[in-house]
């Protein structure tokens, strides 16, 4: 302890960069004899880690215990683990570093598999480190044992167990290289008890490079070359840019691709706020719930440039019938996307910024103010026509929430939503302009998500506004994270749309099972009397005039503020396309069907 | 294996053509370390590949093992399933023979029923596919035979008539002729 307590006394080595920087610090050349859970420790500060979100149990407790000897390392307590994986996710997200959780064997470990298969299907750096019962229990089913391994492999690119105290620094050092080198995703390293408490020499010099990191493609000349033939013959082309361009921070590069090629970009669920909405080459989202017009524009283009997407069942519908008259180029960071949905003419393999700029030197200025004048023609119409349905006006409206959270934080906000309808109504009508503001469970869509999320959100973001947008349903999922807010004393606004139903499960009844709402009527708490009760703030809304101000009201109060925005229960998300049917094949909005907006 | 996996529809196969399955033989090249082969095989699992086999062993190269996999798939199919197992932190390298010229063969043990009034003639029969006699007792003739899929199976067919007990077969094992 004397001697850890010496080197955690070098306050320099708190806030280092990525390991392959690390070539001077003050423990360079000096070996000592360590613990496993003191190592586990060095490597997470060289790392450059400051935040964990975590919960002890018996076979992490080695760790915990050495812990408390690194005040670089801020620990947040979750009240359950699968809130510490949401929240290491939502910190990556928004800061684009590896996020860190923490539990410890058996059902802690359990805890996290949703957070990490989260994680894997959105692809986003997180390291978890999970505690294992000593060696000579294993495969012996001990107390808390599980095989963690063997639970979390398909969810994870890629996972470790720890076989002895000597390789524990080298592993944790190529799981953060893995996590986030080429296309992230989280890894998990499981930890036996024993090996935290056996001691080594412990080498704080440069960690090696890993061979097994393997590096990004760099844009092929050829496939570039021919992109920029297709583009430049195309008539009616289309930019698709997904969670790629995000992952990549490749705001500015496609900018300058679609402003120099004159092409409408659509952007993905999870590519929203990757590209400007306010921009005039701005059409929309795609897919199931996108708007008629980028719809109708996906079914006659001849061209689609997907950046950094996968071709989402959500987004395609009915495969065959998704631009049909389109060829393909595809630009993402993983081979394995490439034909997978949709076999592209030109494929092109590379991170999205190096693809993009390289198309931008390729190609020659376009001019399809022609094709873009005739989607504003559709997108124009088709508002005319829904803005001429009668509504109701009395109840807090789903869009005038959205709308409302985007006029008092000018757009600067960052939202996190959770899953289902309000989800939806949020990418929708939320006008988008702050790269990477948007932060959702896009691929596993996992309801409970936002509100841990938006915790690590606001602590990698600490000087941006954090709104939380949810449904009644997954708010109470995760809403023992409200104790975690409180003792962390963060200031997240959360703005519940309360239908007193599990709505998009609903919305589908509806549709597509007569009406038969089989257990999705749901009821809640007094959401006032439990944000009381958490030392919070809370605010009902039941009439549509009240959401501005209850918005203000939240921005204005300080720490975290819940708002219980009591809307029309059964009000749904237009349009909406049937799974399985062409994303042409559109139910829209009709005066009829308004009767339940 | 083949049977039991019979899927209709899967992903990455919409391209493919109505009955342009044949079959395929990878090696996969991966570290000799826990979970390596769990990772492989998960892949294979979730891809739903139609397996015929797979072979595990070591290479030339100490710390990395050989898998040879022989399935029935169409070439996207196949292509695909090529990416994700590269995916894989553990998988070195992956060879497609599907399109080469290869040397591949298997090793199978089958135990007849061989009477003594038998023996001579399970015995020459062997003998035609280059096969030995490795084990007799009482009432059975083990025999040993190394080749191609189709001899062994010709074998295996061949021998139905006196009553086989058992059938033991080890799975393709493949490699490119020429040097590399």
């Amino acid at each position: 302890m004397q001697i850890t307590a010496t080197i955690t006394q070098q306050p320099e080595i708190a806030r280092t960069p990525p390991a392959s920087q690390l070539t001077t610090g003050a423990l360079d050349g000096e070996a000592r004899e360590l613990s496993g859970s003191h190592i586990l420790c060095e490597a997470l500060v060289r790392e450059g880690v400051e935040l964990l979100y975590g919960y002890p149990g018996g076979a992490i407790m080695p760790f915990y215990d050495a812990l408390t000897s690194y005040p670089a390392l801020h620990h947040v307590l979750v009240r359950h683990e699968q809130g510490a994986a949401h929240a290491a996710d939502g910190y990556a997200r928004a800061t684009g570093k590896v996020g860190v959780c923490v539990a410890t064997s058996g059902p802690g470990a359990t805890n996290l598999v949703t957070g990490l298969a989260t994680a894997y299907m959105d692809s986003t750096p997180i390291v978890a480190i999970t505690g294992q019962v000593a060696r000579p229990f294993i495969g012996r089913d001990a107390f808390q044992e599980t095989d963690v391994l063997g639970v979390t492999q398909p969810i994870t690119k890629h996972n470790f167990l720890v076989p002895r105290v000597e390789d524990l620094a080298d592993i944790v050092h190529e799981a953060f290289q893995l996590a986030r080198s080429g296309r992230p995703g989280p890894v998990l390293i499981d930890v036996p008890k024993d090996v935290q408490f056996s001691k080594t020499l412990y080498h704080p010099s440069t960690p090696p490079g890993y061979v097994r990191v393997k590096p990004a493609q760099e844009p092929s000349p050829s496939a570039i070359a021919g992109a920029a033939q297709l583009i430049a013959a195309a008539q009616r082309p289309l930019i698709m840019s997904g969670h790629g361009v995000i992952l990549s921070k490749a705001f500015d590069e496609l900018l300058a691709f679609a402003e120099k090629a004159n092409i409408p970009v659509i952007t993905t669920l999870l590519g929203l706020s990757a590209f400007p909405e306010t921009h005039p080459l701005a059409i929309g989202m795609p897919g199931m719930h996108g708007p008629a017009h980028v719809n109708q524009a996906i079914g006659i283009a001849d061209l689609v440039i997907g950046v950094g997407l996968r071709f989402d069942d959500r987004v395609t519908g009915k495969v065959s019938e998704f631009a049909p008259r389109a060829r393909i180029i595809h630009i993402d960071i993983d081979p394995s996307e490439m034909h997978k949905v949709k076999p592209a003419a030109v494929p092109i393999v590379a991170d999205a910024k190096a693809a993009l700029n390289a198309l931008v030197e390729a190609i020659e200025p376009g001019d399809h103010r022609a094709w873009i004048n005739e989607i504003r023609d559709w997108e124009a119409e088709d508002n005319a026509r829904i803005a001429a349905i009668p509504r109701d006006t009395t109840s807090p409206d789903p869009i005038s929430i959205v709308e409302a959270i985007h006029a008092e934080t000018q757009g600067e906000a960052i939202i996190v939503t959770d899953v289902g309808q309000h989800q939806m109504w949020t990418a929708r009508h939320y006008t988008w302009t702050r790269p990477n503001s948007h932060i959702t469970s896009g691929g596993l869509g996992t309801m409970g998500f936002s509100l841990p999320a938006a915790m690590g959100v606001k602590m990698g973001m600490p000087d941006t506004p954090v709104w939380v947008v949810a449904g009644d349903g997954g708010i109470q999922m995760n809403i023992q994270e409200l104790a975690t807010l409180k003792q962390e004393g963060l200031s997240i606004k959360v703005a519940i749309m309360n239908n007193g139903y599990l709505g998009m499960v609903r919305q589908w009844q509806q549709f597509f099972h007569s009406r038969n709402y089989s257990e999705t009527p749901i009821s809640g708490p007094d959401y006032v009397q439990l944000a009381a009760a958490y030392g919070l703030k809370g605010i009902r809304v039941t009439k549509r005039e009240e959401v501005a101000e209850a918005v203000h009201q939240a921005m204005e109060e300080e720490g975290t503020v819940i708002i219980d925005f009591v809307i029309e229960s059964e009000a749904n998300v237009y349009p909406m396309v049937a799974p399985g049917s062409a994303i042409t094949n559109m139910i829209e909005e009709t005066e009829e069907n308004a009767g339940h907006d | 294996m083949t049977d039991q996996a019979a899927p209709t529809e899967r992903a990455g196969q919409s391209n493919a053509q109505q009955g342009s399955e044949r079959s395929h033989t990878l090696v996969v090249f991966a570290d000799d370390q826990q979970g390596a082969l769990d990772r492989i095989v998960g892949v294979l699992r979730r891809r739903r590949a139609r397996l015929q086999s797979f072979a595990f062993g070591r290479s030339e190269q100490p710390g990395v093992v050989r898998i040879t996999v022989v399935m029935n798939d169409s070439e996207v199919g196949v292509e695909q399933l090529v990416e994700q197992l590269r995916k894989i932190v553990n998988v070195r390298h992956i060879i497609n023979l599907s399109s080469e010229l290869v040397v591949a063969r298997e090793l199978a043990l089958i135990k007849v029923n061989g009477a003594a009034s038998h023996f001579n003639e399970i015995s020459e029969l062997g003998h035609l596919f280059g096969a030995h006699v490795v084990d007799v007792a009482q009432d059975t003739v083990t025999l040993e035979v190394t080749g191609s899929e189709e001899k062994v199976e010709k074998l295996v067919g061949l021998l139905q008539d006196y009553g086989i007990r058992e059938v033991a077969r080890t799975g393709s094992i493949a490699m490119t002729r020429g040097p590399i």
